[in-house]
């Protein structure tokens, strides 16, 4: 028996592999979006704020080609789910590299100040910890490994805890507003930080939508589930009778 | 391989004795590629496809009007054969018509007619393989047509049909009689066949057409004032556009089910 519908799965393939190359594309930009930032380079920061109509245009690409295989093919099961992962996907990559552009974007308010030693290095080890969720993610999704996709929450906070430091950090080094004049760099530093935050979120995000591609379960099916209990446990409870539905003694 | 000048159609209109079935069709066909022509029962895509090769001389009461030109020359100017026609223009119909006669004879018996005598054997056995028929009968050449499945008959009747080498494929619903897999099968084949082949599919099942076609037809039936019903093309595009973003309301009220 010859395969089916080969090249309906080979466009599949095709648009899998386009997803990996725009997961590359992000997870290459993080660090030089840091080095940038942290020499301050802006002819470097100017050529990666270029490079987001690349990572635009392979988003576009990829939609498209998810667009078309969902009006003419009617994907099913574990193709349909490719497909579906594949749109979500491209939607948390294309906003990571737009992080990256806003850390680019803070690299050139911030052009000038000398960043605290401490704060510098929390930055580093902030990139490298998102780096290291991007590349786990898109390694789970290329081998379809579901364990990794899951685990990529729990290696979140690490950068999670980094980012608190790094806050704290920052009230720390801060904390003698010299009249208010600290104030925008330290803004600004605060939210270099959680651009490197929220790409961490977007890599747990990749991980979670690996796990429904692989296994049809979302991360949200438990708190789904709890919410459910909740709705009925609450309509078999009786009546709170301090909560009834007679009128409020009259206050005198 | 040449790459064949398109089916090129002007004002195309077909009666069947005082009714009007199929009314002022223009569009060309493009050559290597699959073309689905998709619309309500009753819009005249089987007639229209049967006017292609000349299928429709065959019915009694059938006259067609208008022009069509096949590589550039006109298809029912007078003293053209239409046997010639269809033997450079192949059709696969609905129902899976194997002759009873062996796998082996339904595929020689286009040859045969045409006078071929020599390297039978090569022709039945390239055109099993393009039918994809070859490896599930090459054992059995000398069993009847008749003994196969459904949708093996359906590939005989298309190694039939390349037996005798045509340039285009008319297919007439070719999988309404088959199951999933079968039809599956047919589909692939067809992609497969498109490097050689111009192909026309009829299709009832727009999924089919979406699935499979580069450039889609969309036919409908207009009601005249008298209750006379009579085919019309609404819009004619890339398959890709047809599905997505039809430029005509009637297609997409169609395509998305709201049709009616």
């Amino acid at each position: 028996m010859s395969e089916l519908r080969k090249a309906f799965h080979e466009e599949l393939d095709s648009v899998r592999a386009s997803v990996i190359r725009l997961g590359a594309m992000v997870t290459e930009l993080i660090p030089r979006g840091t080095a940038s930032l942290l020499d301050a380079d802006i002819e470097a920061t100017a050529r990666i704020l270029a490079s987001d109509d690349d990572v635009d245009s392979l988003s576009l690409e990829i939609e498209d080609r998810c667009y078309e295989l969902l009006a003419r093919q009617q994907p099913m099961a574990a193709d349909l789910r490719s497909i579906m992962t594949a749109i979500r996907l491209t939607g948390d990559l294309e906003r990571s590299a737009d992080l990256v552009m806003n850390i680019s974007k803070a690299t050139r308010r911030l052009h000038g100040l000398t960043i605290d030693p401490k704060l510098r290095g929390l930055i580093a080890r902030m990139s490298e910890q998102a780096q290291h969720l991007f590349i786990s993610a898109i390694d789970a999704y290329a081998d379809g490994n579901a364990d990794l996709g899951a685990a990529i929450d729990d290696m979140d906070s690490r950068l999670d805890e980094l980012h608190a430091e790094y806050i704290r950090t920052i009230f720390a080094v801060y904390s003698q507003l010299n009249g208010g004049s600290d104030l925008p760099a330290a803004v600004q530093l605060a939210l270099v930080g959680r651009y490197y935050e929220r790409l961490g979120d977007h890599a747990v995000n990749v991980g979670e939508h690996t796990v429904f591609m692989v296994t049809a379960v979302r991360a949200e099916h438990l708190g789904a589930e709890r919410a459910m209990r909740r709705a009925v446990n609450a309509s078999t409870t009786p009546a709170d009778p301090t909560n009834s539905s007679s009128p409020p003694p009259a206050e005198s | 391989m040449s790459l064949l000048p398109p089916f090129s159609i002007s004002d195309l209109s077909v009666r069947y004795g005082t009714r009007l079935a199929v009314h002022n069709v223009n569009l060309d066909i493009e050559p290597n590629r699959i073309t689905a022509v998709i619309g309500p029962s009753g819009c005249g895509k089987s007639t229209f496809l049967r006017c292609l090769n000349r299928m429709n001389d065959l019915v009694p009461g059938a006259v067609v009007s208008g022009k069509i030109f096949y590589q550039g020359e006109d298809m029912y100017a007078q003293g053209v054969d239409a046997a010639a026609v269809r033997h450079k223009i192949g059709m696969v119909f609905q129902k899976p018509n194997p002759f009873p006669k062996s796998i082996y004879d339904n595929v020689a018996y286009g040859p045969k007619l045409h006078g071929k005598r020599k390297g039978l054997d090569d022709v039945v056995e390239q055109a099993l393989t393009r039918a994809a028929l070859w490896d599930e009968v090459k054992d059995k050449l000398k069993s009847s047509g008749m003994s196969l499945s459904g949708g093996q008959q359906q590939r005989l009747c298309i190694a039939r049909a390349l037996a005798v080498e045509p340039s285009v494929l008319l297919m007439d619903e070719p999988c309404s009689s088959l199951d999933p897999i079968a039809t599956a099968r047919i589909e692939e084949l067809m992609a497969e066949l498109r490097e050689q082949v111009t192909i026309v599919i009829v299709t009832h099942n727009m999924q089919q057409a979406a699935r499979t076609s580069d450039t889609t037809a969309f036919f409908t039936v207009e009601v005249g004032e008298e209750g006379q019903r009579t085919g019309t093309l609404v819009e004619l595009g890339e398959t890709k556009t047809m599905f997505s973003t039809p430029s005509d309301s009637r297609t997409l009220n169609y395509i998305t089910g709201r049709f009616g």
